[in-house]
């Protein structure tokens, strides 16, 4: 099976300090795959590394075997919803468009067909009824929907997606999850920074565990492992207790009331 | 008929400036516009040095050329250095004005150029400066300049819109389409680097300022489409200029101030309109909410 992404000595640098630091990994097709570290720890740095937002010092990354400049309409991106002004005169509708026409030249028109896949989307995040709405209008769980129907009128192989989970309420995080599941059933791959410790085991099969270096990728079962975790999180104690509740009732899966 | 010239020649910078100034807000950049015509001195300064003349193309080539170093400048501060965007406005249009009031302050011994006469306009005299196309009166210079303008800025608009309105409502995520979010940047700047230095020749630096910022920031309150957002900008410019010119010919003022002012009432009264229709939407949702209730 080719694989989905995968990075050879990445390293991006801030002010002299590594936001990342030589990260190298494969990571397979097909699966929900969590990012998890810390706070700082060069998550999203990873995910704009692969995307060519930002240049990476050294290393490079490739997507499913090629270069990302050729694959690109099959790689689809969600910034984390508070990186953009939701106050910006436009409709859900016009949001979610953007994910139509991001690919298309300057002359192009948006056809029946993209017009189809706008509504389309919508409706799989349950946001038919707010097409019109404008976007300063929307509650946090509702412009993260927005954001997800944007990448979902895209159309791509693979998701890279920052934050999905970060200030929406229960029911969309529910939603949310559902979605990437039925989306993994039709044979996309997730990649997902996420940085819940609680709900991650339920939510991703495969892990990559950040601290801005690489410190364990693979399966949920293999690398979600206290040793893994103390490694990853270090010495924030409250995380810590956190993980070893979480790890005591590894049995015993978790369920949302 | 002079009444109309200058009309004219302030709707023309209205309309061209409101459409700019729409992608300028939104990007938190309104006040590159004054950076801009500030900045273009030492350009201006050094071609008129160069040429010899106060000929209208070499000062312009030398004005445009300074405004992209100080978009440049900005764009560096702010990307590279990691300066707040305020304060890389401030340090670079101010650092390369000082340039251009050293140069002037140089060659003033033997030259014929101060700032007067290069940076600020005075709209009152624009249809004295006329055109004549095969011996028949054709129009004042500065409306053909404008005209020309405005046809430019519109159709790179037209041509760039979705792109410009990605790259200023999420550059993160154009940027991972592989769209170059500097180089709509550079285009967007490009156009407001010319439209400031034609602009600010004919009426004056403050009202290009004036014209960048409050009618699109009016238009802004008033409506939640981006597309609308710019014809009514463009609609307050024209208004504005409209209104103003009357009001500096009765009050016997000045056109420039007069129609600052009034731009700046529009907003005032759309700020004051829009809060009116906030607490009346409030009340009657609470009214509502009390029907349903009982």
């Amino acid at each position: 099976m080719k694989p989905s992404v995968e990075t050879h000595n990445l390293t991006v640098i801030y002010d002299k300090k590594p936001a990342i630091w030589n990260i190298d990994f494969t990571l397979p097709t097909g699966k929900i795959i969590g990012i998890m570290g810390p706070n700082g720890s060069g998550k999203s740095t990873l995910l704009k590394a692969i995307m060519g937002i930002i240049e990476p010092n050294i290393g490079y990354s490739k997507v499913f075997d090629q270069d990302l400049e050729d694959v690109r309409n099959k790689v689809s991106y969600v910034p984390q919803r508070q990186s953009v002004d939701w106050d910006f005169p436009a409709s859900v509708w016009d949001v979610v468009a953007m994910g139509r026409y991001a690919t298309k030249g300057l002359f192009k028109r948006l056809t029946k067909e993209d017009h189809r896949m706008i509504e389309e989307s919508l409706s799989k995040v349950n946001m038919t009824p707010f097409t019109n709405r404008q976007i300063s209008q929307l509650s946090g769980g509702q412009q993260q929907r927005v954001f997800l129907a944007r990448a979902l009128a895209q159309n791509a192989d693979l998701y890279l997606m920052d934050e999905p989970f970060v200030g929406v309420d229960a029911a969309t995080e529910q939603a949310i999850i559902t979605l990437l599941k039925s989306m993994r059933d039709a044979g996309k791959t997730l990649l997902v920074v996420h940085h819940d410790l609680l709900t991650a085991q339920d939510y991703f099969e495969h892990m990559v565990l950040l601290n801005s270096r690489l410190v364990a990728e693979g399966p949920t079962s293999e690398v979600f492992t206290k040793d893994i975790l103390t490694e990853t999180y270090g010495g924030t104690l409250t995380t810590l207790s956190k993980v070893a509740n979480v790890l005591q009732e590894k049995d015993f899966p978790m369920r949302h009331k | 008929m002079i009444d109309f010239w200058i009309i004219l020649t302030a709707s023309l910078v209205a309309t061209t400036t409101a459409i700019l100034g729409c992608f300028l807000i939104m990007r938190k950049m309104a006040m590159i516009g004054d950076a801009i015509s500030h900045a273009v001195l030492p350009g201006i300064v050094i071609a008129y040095y160069i040429s010899h003349s106060r000929a209208s193309l070499p000062i312009l080539v030398g004005a445009a050329a300074s405004g992209m170093v100080v978009t440049y400048l900005i764009q560096f501060f702010n990307q590279k250095v990691k300066l707040q965007q305020d304060a890389s406005i401030g340090i670079s249009y101010t650092f390369l004005f000082a340039i251009g009031i050293i140069l002037i302050s140089l060659f003033s011994g033997n030259v014929d150029l101060d700032q007067d006469c290069v940076l600020y306009g005075e709209i009152a005299y624009v249809p004295l400066d006329h055109m004549s196309i095969a011996g028949h009166y054709a129009g004042p210079r500065q409306v053909w300049i404008l005209g020309s303008t405005l046809i430019i800025i519109l159709t790179s608009v037209i041509i760039a819109y979705r792109k410009l309105v990605l790259t200023t409502f999420d550059p993160a995520f154009a940027s991972a389409m592989g769209i170059s979010v500097v180089l709509w940047q550079y285009y967007l700047m490009a156009g407001v680097s010319l439209t400031t230095v034609v602009s600010f020749e004919s009426v004056g630096a403050v009202l290009v300022i004036a014209f960048l910022s409050g009618p699109a920031a009016t238009a802004f309150l008033l409506t939640k489409d981006f597309k609308k957002m710019i014809y009514l900008a463009v609609g307050f410019g024209i208004s504005a200029s409209i209104l103003g010119y009357y009001t500096a010919v009765w009050l016997a003022g000045s056109i420039a101030g007069a129609i600052a002012t009034v731009i700046g009432l529009q907003f005032a009264i759309a700020f004051i309109y829009i809060q009116f229709v906030r607490k009346a939407h409030i009340s009657q949702t609470l009214e509502n909410k009390a029907l349903t209730e009982v």
